[in-house]
């Protein structure tokens, strides 16, 4: 690490045998493998993520079990899908701060299409169509009529949660489908050479709730599937691509005929359906749904904090998906950590933030590091 | 307003293999007028050079062709057909491209994502990229002009200013493009890096296969690489010879000239207003 002088902007700075051996076909030695993967864009958080839960592991005994990793879950599955998401979005340039309240959203209109007689599936359909919906809102307003998009979708935070609170009457309700059905079977039993059948009390979810958030390993495989997917659409796509141009140069991306208002207003409609999903996935887990619209605020605080702190910059152009899934994974274990040393809840929320502001200066020095290397995203 | 020189109409020229006309073209933005009346027309196989003052509509012409931005008034005719350009895409379907003054690179991209930007070959019929391809193409193209770029995997934020110059015009003239724009390609070149690219523009030049209109600000320049020369002033084409009829001292005259009548017409303007017309 130590070797390479950190000098940020300079653009000559690759390494002179580099650029002779550029495009030759040469097997890398394990010391510069490990350089190239410390300087992948993501490479720092997953770094920092790793000392993190050996920190953990160290400390607290019950960290490094297989039941506090299913406890580990819900602390940053729904955010990882949700930073994928916002990752699509701000590389593109811009923020989605209304993901909170679409993820709040979402459960309610799956409760009122059930209500209206839709079965499981068209419900949920037609909840990811409502988020669809407010991404294509969010959109019009930013790229058409040129609101920034911190604004418009700070509208959307506070009128789509206050809109949740009217039609929810501000009260909680149960998630249809995700309710634990108690189904009482005959069991035959062999006592002393007879055959005796007795009644027995199984609780059980049904198969929609397992796929859709109930099922243990659930969330945390939407959440590889969608981070896997958004990382091969940015990087292997030429969706992804205009993504990237347009974040990085939006004059120069309409100059090369991109149509940056189309690829951007797809990219809101996309993070808004990942929040619609991430709401129903979340409220199934918990069987029941409540109008917070104070904690999706927090929801989506930690959702931008997760794809910032995986690598994505605000100002658009760079940003991972892979990233996102290791910064929401570094928050998680933080969390998850920090409350099994018992540490007080009052301090939690105070050494989260000196935590957070710790793993971003090594991501800082660690992007001085890469771009001295020079590696194309 | 003031007395306008001789400006050319479209009825001068007739010629029945122009690949590309432009005919009674006005722009405005709000107030500001940038296009008055162009008439303008290019030849198969020929590289017109557009001359002008900073600021005389060049640029948005050329946005125009490109399918950038659209007229307020008048048409374009590419290869005998009307057409209204909806899109650069559109422009770009039609053969129409264009390297524009500010590159249109994108800092965040490597060299040969920028050189296939909005033109990425696929490995269908699935939806991905193929990096490969567009490697192995970026490296013969960029081999085939002569510019030296050790490597094309790097970010386009870290190349000199004559290169990505020099990769924005190879992006172009890879294209399939047949009608080429070029809006100061010379600007932030040194002079090797210039004369490379005088050098393609003499090679496609030579193939005829490519029509060229070319802005340039150096006169000699566009004597050099040019088979004809138009000039832009107030938002009319005053000016169109073969460049084998006019010289360097010709082309100053005519625009130190206007320059001097626009002098005279503000001094006039300004004589009741500050009176300070002549300093």
């Amino acid at each position: 690490m130590s070797s390479t002088s950190p000098t940020g902007q300079a653009p000559t700075r690759a390494p002179a045998s580099a650029g002779a051996q550029a495009e030759g076909r040469r097997r890398p030695s394990a010391r510069e493998l490990g350089m190239r993967f410390l300087t992948l864009r993501e490479g720092s958080i997953i770094v920092v993520a790793i000392l993190a839960a050996l920190f953990f592991a160290i400390r607290v005994p019950t960290f490094w079990t297989h039941s506090n990793f299913i406890t580990l879950l819900p602390y940053f599955a729904p955010f990882a899908i949700l930073a994928a998401g916002e990752v699509m979005l701000m590389v593109a340039g811009e923020i989605d701060l209304s993901i909170g309240s679409v993820s709040l959203f979402a459960p309610f209109m799956f409760y009122e299409f059930n209500q209206a007689g839709l079965s499981l599936v068209p419900c949920l359909i037609a909840a990811l169509l409502c988020s669809a919906v407010v991404g294509v809102i969010n959109g019009f307003f930013t790229e058409i009529v040129g609101v920034s998009s911190f604004i418009t979708t700070l509208a959307m935070l506070l009128g789509l949660g206050g809109l949740t609170l009217i039609i929810s009457h501000a009260q909680p309700v149960a998630m249809p489908g995700a309710d634990v059905t108690t189904k009482t079977i005959q069991v035959t039993h062999v006592v002393n050479g007879q055959q005796v059948t007795l009644p027995e009390k199984v609780n059980e979810t049904g198969t929609f709730a397992d796929i859709f958030g109930a099922g243990t390993y659930s969330e945390l495989i939407w959440a590889l599937v969608i981070v896997i997917g958004v990382q091969v659409l940015l990087f292997m796509t030429r969706w992804g691509t205009y993504t990237i141009a347009a974040g990085g140069n939006k004059l120069g991306a309409a100059e090369a005929g991109i149509n940056v208002r189309a690829t951007v207003i797809r990219n809101f409609i996309v993070c808004s359906v990942f929040a619609g999903f991430v709401g129903i996935l979340e409220a199934t887990r918990a069987s029941t749904v409540t109008p917070d619209t104070a904690g999706a605020s927090e929801t989506m605080f930690r959702a931008v904090s997760a794809a910032v702190i995986g690598g994505t910059l605000l100002a658009g152009g760079e940003g991972t998906a892979i990233g996102a899934l290791f910064g929401a994974l570094f928050l998680g274990i933080l969390r998850d950590g920090l409350t099994l040393e018992g540490v007080n809840a009052d301090y939690l929320d105070f050494i989260l933030g000196i935590a957070i502001i710790v793993a971003m200066v090594i991501n800082v020095y660690v992007a001085r590091i890469r771009k001295g290397s020079g590696r194309a995203a | 307003m003031q007395p306008e020189p001789h400006v050319v109409g479209p009825e001068e020229s007739q010629a029945s293999d122009d690949v590309l006309r432009v005919e009674h073209v006005a722009k405005h933005f709000g107030p500001v007028t940038a296009l008055r009346d162009i008439n303008l027309h290019l030849r198969k196989g020929e590289v017109l050079g557009l001359l002008g003052d900073n600021g005389a509509g060049k640029s948005t012409l050329i946005k125009i062709i490109s399918g950038f931005q659209k007229p307020d008034e008048g048409r374009l005719l590419i290869k005998g057909d009307e057409v209204e350009l909806s899109s650069v895409d559109h422009a770009r379907s039609l053969g129409i491209d264009c390297v524009y003054q500010d590159l249109a690179l994108v800092n965040e991209l490597s060299v040969f994502q920028n050189m296939f930007l909005k033109r990425e070959p696929l490995y269908k019929p699935l939806p991905f990229v193929n990096k490969r391809a567009m490697k192995r193409e970026t490296r013969r193209a960029l081999d085939e002009i002569g510019v030296n770029i050790p490597r094309i995997d790097v970010p386009a934020a870290r190349l000199s200013g004559g290169q990505r110059q020099a990769i924005a015009v190879a992006r172009t003239v890879n294209s399939d493009a047949d009608i080429i724009l070029l809006d100061e390609p010379l600007a932030a070149m040194g002079a090797k890096e210039g004369a490379m690219i005088l050098d393609l523009v003499a090679r496609l030049r030579s193939e005829g296969r490519v029509s060229i209109i070319m802005i340039a600000h150096n006169y000699v320049h566009v004597l050099q690489s040019c088979d004809r020369v138009n000039l832009i002033q107030g938002g009319h084409i005053t000016f169109d010879k073969p460049t084998a009829e006019t010289s360097v001292e010709e082309l100053n005259e005519i625009v130190v000239e206007e320059y001097r009548r626009a002098r005279m017409a503000a001094a006039t303007d300004g004589a009741g207003a500050s009176g300070n017309g002549a300093r």
